[in-house]
């Protein structure tokens, strides 16, 4: 039983690996969680998670075939986190057509799948998690590009026949309540949760540890748990979401 | 908005208009940027003009959607490549436009809302007079979210986009019939 979702953004700097990481936790407490860092351009969250010196990483799975993911895989913060590693001839190396195999291997054993996703539209790699996942959870923050971006991959979602599991806004301040407000009637699914604007998530990154795990009591925490708390986990068929992983279209690689 | 003729100090196609206001800021230049968009593939809707005090934008109006302040910031979003040109004015010249209500913007919108530039912003803040609003954008935000028509045009594109790309990428499987 699993249901997979994408966490993506559009753009880069609304905290869309900060939310990955904080919603794994939150859904910890009664799933059985993975994440997946699936912006192997750009690896990030092996830094959120104190994971910095990971090896293997999820590239070495991109790169062998006969090597198991399950070996990239570590279990922290009471979740199974895939990291990405740095290095660049890793991820030259890496087949992104092979992340589709990985994931479907993955989703055999959990409840919940969470694909940290690139912040771009712009390659058949970066939309890949997108097109892959049952729902997608839209970050956003209250600024206009970012509002721009995140109806682009709603409607990306959507047209590929992925459903909206709601939005999130990151770093909103108090002004900024009324924008979500009004903003709710252009996304589908619920508004998630508001997160304030804090120097909790900052403090967390630079410690190397997740936000629910570095400042638990925090308004930030407490937001993102509300959020975890809206979304009713669906628990498809394990198989079947792993046959689709399977089918999907392998991209061309970078 | 009638500014003064100024003299021009730099013209160059940029991929957002983060450039050209970090040269403004950079530069300490006192005068305006106007910014026209630059993709031949996106019909010509108008350009902004952005002021600038000692590189610190002051008040923003977009001649496509005849709008002033945080709503000219809103219309020039999202718009890139831009034509960007800079402009050098007296101070003095700019005193009656900058008297504008209507027209002034918060110090960090324009790096904010059009060139989606956190860093940016926060330094033109830090630079700004003390006198000036350093409130966020988010009128600018408001300004976006009340047209309904230009996100309608917003989601229509990227749906072309969307389905046009899953043929080059072979997603057509994926590609769920327009149930709107």
């Amino acid at each position: 039983m699993v249901e997979a979702f994408a966490v993506a953004s559009g753009k880069g700097g609304t905290g869309k690996t900060t939310t990955t990481l904080a919603l794994g936790m939150a859904l910890a407490d009664d799933h059985d969680v993975t994440v997946v860092d699936a912006d192997t351009g750009m690896a990030n969250l092996l830094f959120h998670a104190g994971l910095a010196d990971a090896d293997p990483t999820l590239h070495d799975a991109l790169v062998d075939e006969t090597a198991d993911v399950r070996a990239a895989t570590y279990d922290r913060f009471g979740m199974r986190i895939v990291p990405c590693g740095t290095s660049l001839a890793a991820f030259e190396a890496a087949d992104p057509g092979r992340l589709r195999d990985v994931v479907a291997d993955l989703a055999a054993d959990t409840d919940v799948l969470l694909l940290d996703s690139p912040a771009t539209l712009g390659s058949k790699a970066a939309v890949l998690p997108v097109v892959l996942a049952d729902r997608v959870v839209v970050v956003l923050q209250p600024t206009v590009p970012a509002l721009s971006d995140g109806l682009k991959v709603q409607e990306y979602a959507l047209s590929y026949g992925t459903k909206v599991a709601g939005t999130l806004f990151n770093k909103v301040h108090e002004r900024g309540t009324d924008a979500v407000e009004t903003a709710d009637r252009y996304f589908e699914g619920p508004t998630l949760a508001e997160v304030p604007d804090s120097d909790a998530a900052r403090a967390a990154r630079a410690a190397g540890e997740p936000l629910l795990a570095h400042a638990p009591d925090s308004n930030a925490a407490a937001a993102y748990r509300r959020a975890a708390a809206r979304i009713d986990v669906r628990g498809g068929d394990g198989d079947a979401v792993a046959d689709r992983f399977r089918s999907a279209v392998i991209p061309d690689p970078p | 908005m009638n500014v003064p003729e100024g003299d021009l100090r730099r013209s160059r196609v940029v991929a957002d208009a983060a450039a050209p206001l970090e040269a403004a800021l950079d530069r300490r230049l006192t005068g305006y940027l106007v910014l026209r968009p630059a993709d031949p593939l996106v019909p010509d809707d108008g350009g902004g003009v952005i002021t600038v005090e000692e590189g610190v934008p002051v008040v923003a109006y977009h001649d496509g959607t005849d709008t002033g302040g945080p709503a000219a910031l809103a219309s020039l979003s999202g718009h890139g490549p831009y034509r960007a040109e800079l402009y050098a004015v007296d101070a003095a010249d700019l005193a009656d436009v900058h008297e504008v209500e209507a027209l002034r913007v918060p110090p960090g919108a324009p790096a904010e809302q059009v060139a989606d530039d956190t860093e940016l912003a926060r330094r033109a803040r830090e630079r700004s007079p003390a006198n000036r609003s350093s409130s966020d954008g988010d009128d600018a935000v408001e300004a976006f979210l009340a047209d309904e028509e230009r996100i309608a045009d917003i989601k229509r594109r990227a749906r072309a986009e969307a389905e046009r790309r899953a043929a080059e990428w072979g997603f057509d499987d994926a590609v769920e019939p327009e149930e709107r």
